[in-house]
């Protein structure tokens, strides 16, 4: 590796690893102030989401609709284009293949979830595409546009689920039990991962050569960089946004199938919990740099904070939702960065030796 | 007759935060800061107002602190964004999911899932206008609202005055518009984005104690329901003008107004009324993006 390689790297690992460190830092302030110990607390949620056997495939299991969404934001925000929608399109994505999973009884296990990601998918697009139609034809800014769409769906998703599609068996509000058929089966039994993780491995290895390698990717970076620019070099901005888009709606529409039908079975108020699994795919997606690998290890590393903060809750006093600030403290600080360009951390610690 | 009083009362009722979050966000957004985050600061205005309040029965003291802790975050906005060259929007949404967390958390050491004023006197907060609530129909829609709602109203003319009538104004709008020029003639650019953001997390602290402390004299953690992007919208919609942006304001609270009453009468589809605002919104921004970008030739976004 050439020195400014060595340099990039050095950084980019830098300014992903200081805000966390920074947002822990100042979780074990909080955690001091309410008189907890913090030690304490950071270390059960280690323990038991990495260093258990059990609890690192939960994690695994947490981690797979978290990289999907985690690349369905990457792929639109390197490209300039702030889809909110991610959220949308992974409710809707579930509800349609759990109502799919539900309806399809007495056939074969992979014919209906080929058909429930079908629908699936099928959804997320088209939810993700109004956004995209409203910011091509009529340039309404996509972020406010697809915030505002969220809150839609989630209402409308909430009317059908109390009424033409309410489980009126059951004693809440949910949607009926997919199928047997349709579920994932457990691999191991006592962990709850299955065959879906593999499937978002494969998923993550081909958007790894899209972004990395094909054209699209390329183009993605250049309307990153400048939309003018990229218009000018002859790319038609507007089909690309198109485009990206609709694999951003896929991927959270995939994600959204998968949570379903490997976890929870059935379409409640809460499918995505709170702040939800699109949000939770931004913070990985801006942690791992937009970059497939990065989502990837940023993605095992977040689910193993939500899986360790049911831990924290178990086994501590410290309230789970400790957990919901130092993602958003995450967030706030990798928003800036901490090393440019002007700030060659390498060099420096060579320069120190020579002295 | 009934039902029209009661729409307009309400329409009145459900602008007021809106309005304020507008005003203040407005000025940001003229000197070319995107806050994304009066959601966030909005939420932070109506717990720290309703949590005051619980513990210390003080109103002012409610208000006061409010407006402390939101402009707090506005200044952690203020100086990663502006001094530190952060990216605005990534900011933003991360000052959205603390407030959301910082409240939750909290609520979490009361053990509770919400917070409820007990013995709280709401219509006394309501000011009755002399005369004015004496005229048949039209008192029983002007007469009758909190404080909050009278100076959000007002604002709208003040707020005019301070960005076309003072230096201040015209200073921000030129840091928006060019900031290279703005530091040629002298200005220090950062000092008026600061302003610009503080005086939005001024609005939405006001606009926050508004929609808790006021109407309702209780706090859950979702309830701001996205009207700080309703704010943002209405400022695109209106291009950060005041009064004009203070109408599409007005136009959501009357959309949610609308929802609210009509609901009544759509038995099982009530539900559905409830996006009615939030579809309104969108399609009036795109109709208002398309008008401004009809004539642009230049091609791009």
């Amino acid at each position: 590796m050439t020195q400014k390689k060595v340099n990039n790297l050095a950084r980019s690992i830098l300014n992903c690893l200081v805000p966390v460190l920074l947002a822990f830092l100042a979780g074990a302030v909080v955690i001091c102030i309410i008189g907890e110990n913090p030690l304490e607390a950071y270390g059960v949620l280690l323990q038991r989401s990495f260093f258990t056997s059990v609890g690192f495939q939960n994690t695994l299991h947490y981690a797979g609709p978290m990289i999907l969404t985690g690349l369905a934001i990457a792929v639109t925000f390197k490209a300039n284009i702030y889809n909110m929608g991610v959220e949308g399109s992974l409710l809707i994505g579930g509800f349609a293949a759990g109502i799919m999973g539900a309806q399809l009884t007495g056939m074969p296990s992979v014919p209906v979830k080929i058909i429930c990601f079908f629908t699936a998918v099928l959804f997320g697009v088209a939810f993700a595409m109004i956004a995209a139609v409203l910011k091509v034809k009529f340039r309404a800014d996509e972020m406010v546009v697809t915030m505002m769409m969220n809150y839609a769906l989630s209402k409308v998703l909430e009317y059908l689920a109390t009424t033409v599609f309410r489980d009126t068996g059951a004693g809440y509000v949910c949607t009926p039990t997919v199928s047997e058929q349709a579920m994932f089966v457990r691999i191991f039994g006592k962990s709850r991962l299955t065959v879906f993780f593999f499937l978002v491995l494969i998923l993550l290895a081909v958007m790894y050569v899209v972004m990395k390698k094909s054209r699209l990717g390329y183009e993605i970076t250049a309307m990153g960089k400048n939309f003018e620019f990229a218009e000018a070099t002859g790319m038609n901005v507007g089909k690309k946004i198109f485009l990206i888009m609709a694999v951003s709606g896929a991927l959270a529409g995939i994600a959204g199938a998968g949570w379903m039908l490997e976890d929870q079975y059935h379409y409640t108020l809460t499918f995505s919990s709170n702040p939800g699994l699109g949000w939770d795919g931004m913070l990985i997606a801006l942690m791992g740099g937009h970059d497939p690998v990065g989502i990837l290890v940023a993605a095992i590393f977040y689910a193993g904070l939500k899986t360790g903060a049911d831990s924290i809750n178990m086994y501590t006093n410290v309230p789970k939702e400790i957990v919901a600030l130092i993602q958003g403290l995450i967030v706030l600080f990798l928003a800036v960065k901490f090393f440019n360009e002007r700030f060659q951390l390498v060099r420096r610690f060579k320069k120190a030796k020579e002295a | 007759m009934q039902l029209l009083i009661s729409i307009l009362y309400d329409c009145i009722y459900h602008s007021t935060p809106i309005i304020l979050c507008v005003l203040g966000g407005m000025f940001a957004y003229k000197a070319n800061v995107l806050n994304i985050a009066l959601e966030g600061m909005m939420l932070n205005g109506a717990f720290v107002s309703v949590l005051t309040y619980f513990y210390t029965g003080n109103i002012a003291l409610a208000v006061l602190l409010a407006l402390f802790t939101t402009l707090l975050y506005g200044l952690v906005f203020s100086f990663l964004g502006v001094t530190m060259n952060g990216n605005v929007i990534i900011i933003g949404l991360a000052i959205n999911m603390i407030s959301t967390a910082v409240a939750g958390f909290v609520l979490v050491l009361m053990g509770s899932s919400n917070i409820i004023l007990q013995g709280f006197d709401l219509n006394a907060l309501k000011i009755q206008i002399p005369v004015i609530k004496d005229i048949p129909f039209v008192g029983n829609i002007i007469s009758g609202h909190p404080l909050t709602t009278y100076l959000s109203f007002l604002l709208i003319f003040l707020m005019y005055v301070l960005m076309y009538h003072t230096k201040f104004g015209i200073y921000v709008r030129v840091v928006g518009e060019s900031e290279e020029a703005a530091k040629a003639i002298g200005l220090r650019t950062n000092v008026y984005k600061y302003a610009a953001i503080l005086i939005g997390a001024a609005g939405c602290a006001l606009g926050g104690m508004n929609l808790s402390l006021e109407r309702l004299g209780l706090f859950t953690n979702d309830m701001t329901a996205a009207r700080g992007f309703i704010a943002i919208a209405a400022i695109y919609c209106g291009q950060g003008k005041p009064v004009q942006s203070a109408v599409y304001a007005i136009l959501f609270g009357l959309s949610r107004s609308l929802a609210v009453n009509l609901s009544v009468y759509a038995g099982n589809a009530a539900g559905l009324f409830d996006c009615f605002p939030y579809l309104l919104m969108i399609v009036v921004l795109a109709a208002a993006s398309y008008m401004k970008h009809k004539n642009v030739k230049v091609r791009g976004f």
